[in-house]
């Protein structure tokens, strides 16, 4: 962008070209995948042990972190329940929970209608 | 969707795999044994079992009941199979009698400690790293769940391979997912080299379960016994449980504990009830301040314990939380007839001072400070008081004594490595150093996350991390939580929640954040900073911690203890 250090923004807009462009203060970890050297010696990892959260996906992105998770989770959560998607996180139409979806047209609206299913 | 491509494709076929799994049911239910089990299976004598399971699980001429006698496991894994069975395939059966079932297929049909031991993260509900020994099949398996699941549990190869069947009639997407690779290749299929490995590494058969069957007993535990533990974040506990035997029972068990948080001094009293699975699997619940739940203590601890082959210790894991995440790690000692020291606190002594320790155990009333021996460089001045679990010492550690690690000796009780002398703070850590919590309190529990700050020396060669570094224990620090970057304009730190000044992190609530940037949740990433004001200067250290979504299914079995 240095190019462009002679050209001010003058509406919000083009502010925002030039905040997006800007180099970020700090490290940005989701960048430094495979150049120079990383941020953290052996990257984060999900802790594992009995905890359902294995699948690099639904807790985490394939960078162990949540900037590339769907969200909200409730905007993709019928697909989940319907395609039997994440079937240790989410219930399943197909057997466990037929009807979870029944007091609750629009997830992303009705979330707080959602139930927590025990297998 | 992390597929999407794939969605519609699979949509397609759902329609097709529910007709599939209407055969797959009850076809599996009543599969007979394969050649190769021919001579394997264990025959079930309980009439209770084969009433509650015999209309689908047919019996052959020697009383093996199909799939069932082919299979052994955990408590837990018994009971989540009954509860399968009853939210899928209709099976009527009333608590009662699905107890005497799990109780008798988790004793005939268990595992040994030998094979139950390395499975008992599982039971235990922990959330630490877990390795498996085969990657291929570590990734196989953990796409959905536990390794834990299946190293707690013991099948003939046909059954290997109708547990895998069971996976694609109820989630057809698991071969999308995991079963099945895309693409060409002369190698076996993920599934098929899985249950080539478990058949060889997890047999029904095994010189461990024939070992353990042959002299499994109610184990007669009853009596008084020296409680340690370690709170993450709160520190070392130390106590007493008083175990006795239910009448008319030789599995069932009471419990009046006792246990104060040294750090503290917060007094804790709890009464429990508990089963032993197997001659050595504890599974109890326990109350604070009562005997059954209370608007206090409205789910208890549950507690998950392994008895020793001697019975003289048992150790293991009690908690409780939405996600089991809250709990204390926790050994019990046998109190006999001789003297007992169990743990020390403060457990690091600086050179030049002056300290009152505490000996934890049993039968130390009248230990005298002659019998107190901690070591080079450390003077015992005398002992300010005696009680049967409890002795207070003052001592006082020489300018010159060397840094490192103590054993004690009282009359003839022993503790190695009971007490650390250490002249600075080198550096803090923070615990767990991957650290991971859910949204949640609106709809669905949240996941809390404990962490602690130790300090260490970093021992004679002055460097860190290496072998003859020096654990110091718990230290105050002040947490904060700070913003780990991972994409432009990152906000998550104002959104995730908050720490407290032990360490524990409360995520914020469910739901999408109207606040945020495409309604997002109150998810992100962030670092966990705790800072040490150590004598020169403040000790930084850093854990990072995952703030997620929530799981909409709970899975784990909570009554196999019997509350």
């Amino acid at each position: 962008m240095n190019h462009m250090k002679h050209l001010i923004p003058i509406n919000r807009k083009a502010a925002r070209i030039v905040a997006a462009a800007a180099p970020p203060a700090g490290d940005v970890v989701a960048l430094q995948q495979g150049s120079g050297p990383p941020q953290q010696p052996e990257g984060p990892h999900i802790p594992l042990g009995c905890s359902l959260a294995f699948q690099p996906g639904w807790e985490a992105d394939r960078n162990g972190g949540t900037a590339g998770l769907c969200q909200p989770v409730e905007r993709d959560l019928f697909d989940c329940h319907l395609g039997c998607y994440w079937p240790a996180h989410v219930p399943d139409q197909l057997n466990h929970a037929p009807d979870w979806t029944s007091k609750c047209a629009a997830a992303q609206k009705d979330w707080r209608k959602i139930d927590l299913i025990f297998p | 969707m992390r597929l999407l491509p794939l969605m519609s494709a699979v949509r397609r076929l759902l329609t097709g795999a529910a007709l599939t799994l209407a055969v797959t049911a009850p076809a599996l239910a009543g599969a007979q044994p394969a050649a190769d089990a021919a001579d394997s299976g264990i025959p079930i004598a309980d009439e209770a079992v084969r009433q509650a399971c015999g209309s689908c699980h047919r019996a052959d001429d020697q009383g093996r009941l199909s799939r069932i006698s082919f299979r052994r496991t955990t408590p837990e894994g018994w009971q989540q199979t009954i509860r399968r069975m009853v939210m899928l395939n209709e099976v009527a059966i009333t608590p009662e009698v699905a107890r005497e079932v799990v109780r008798y297929l988790a004793n005939n049909l268990g595992l040994a400690p030998e094979e139950a031991i390395p499975a008992a993260f599982e039971a235990e509900r922990r959330t630490d790293d877990q390795p498996y020994e085969d990657a291929d099949v570590h990734q196989t398996c953990t796409t959905c769940h536990s390794m834990g699941r299946i190293m707690s549990q013991r099948r003939t190869a046909e059954e290997w391979r109708l547990v895998t069947a069971m996976h694609q009639g109820y989630y057809p997407f698991t071969d999308f997912q995991a079963f099945r690779r895309s693409g060409e290749s002369d190698e076996p299929q993920p599934v098929d080299y899985a249950v080539t490995h478990l058949t060889e590494r997890f047999p029904l058969d095994s010189p461990e379960w024939s070992a353990w069957s042959a002299t499994m007993r109610p184990p007669r535990i009853a009596g008084t016994w020296a409680l340690t533990g370690h709170a993450p974040g709160l520190g070392a506990v130390h106590g007493q449980v008083t175990i006795a035997a239910l009448p008319g029972a030789d599995d069932e068990f009471t419990t009046q504990t006792r246990y104060v948080y040294a750090r503290t001094g917060r007094q804790v009293e709890r009464t429990g009830r508990a089963v032993v699975y197997t001659g050595f699997q504890w599974r109890g619940r326990s109350f604070e301040g009562a005997a059954e739940a209370t608007a206090a203590d409205p789910d208890g601890l549950r507690e998950v314990m392994f008895v020793d082959r001697d019975w003289q210790a048992m150790r293991g894991r009690w908690f409780t939380g939405g996600y089991d995440e809250i709990g204390l790690d926790v050994a019990l000692s046998r109190v006999g007839a001789a003297p007992l020291v169990t743990g020390v606190y403060p457990a690091a002594v600086q050179v030049g001072q002056t300290a009152s320790l505490q000996l934890h155990g049993g039968n130390l009333a009248t230990a005298v400070a002659g019998d107190l021996d901690l070591g080079p460089g450390l003077e015992v001045l005398r002992l300010s008081s005696a009680s049967p679990d409890l002795v207070t010492a003052e001592i006082r550690v020489g300018a010159d004594a060397a840094v490192g690690r103590r054993d004690l000796y009282l009359g003839q009780a022993a503790l190695a490595d009971a007490l650390t002398v250490y002249d600075t703070v080198s550096r803090i850590a923070v615990t767990p150093d991957a650290g991971m919590a859910r949204v949640g309190g609106v709809r669905v529990p949240k996941q809390f996350q404990q962490f602690e700050a130790r300090a260490f020396h970093d021992g004679p060669d002055g460097e860190a991390e290496t072998a003859d570094d020096l654990d110091l224990g718990l230290v105050d620090v002040t947490w904060t939580v700070e913003e780990y970057a991972t994409t432009f304009g990152d906000d998550d730190r104002r959104y995730v929640g908050a720490i407290d000044g032990q360490g524990r992190f409360t995520p914020a609530e469910d739901g999408p954040n109207v606040e945020r940037s495409g309604n997002r949740n109150n998810v992100g990433d962030v670092w966990v900073v705790g800072t040490y004001a150590g004598s020169e200067g403040p000790l930084r250290a850093r854990a990072h911690l995952l703030v997620t979504v929530p799981n909409y299914l709970r899975w784990d079995p909570t009554a196999v203890e019997r509350p």
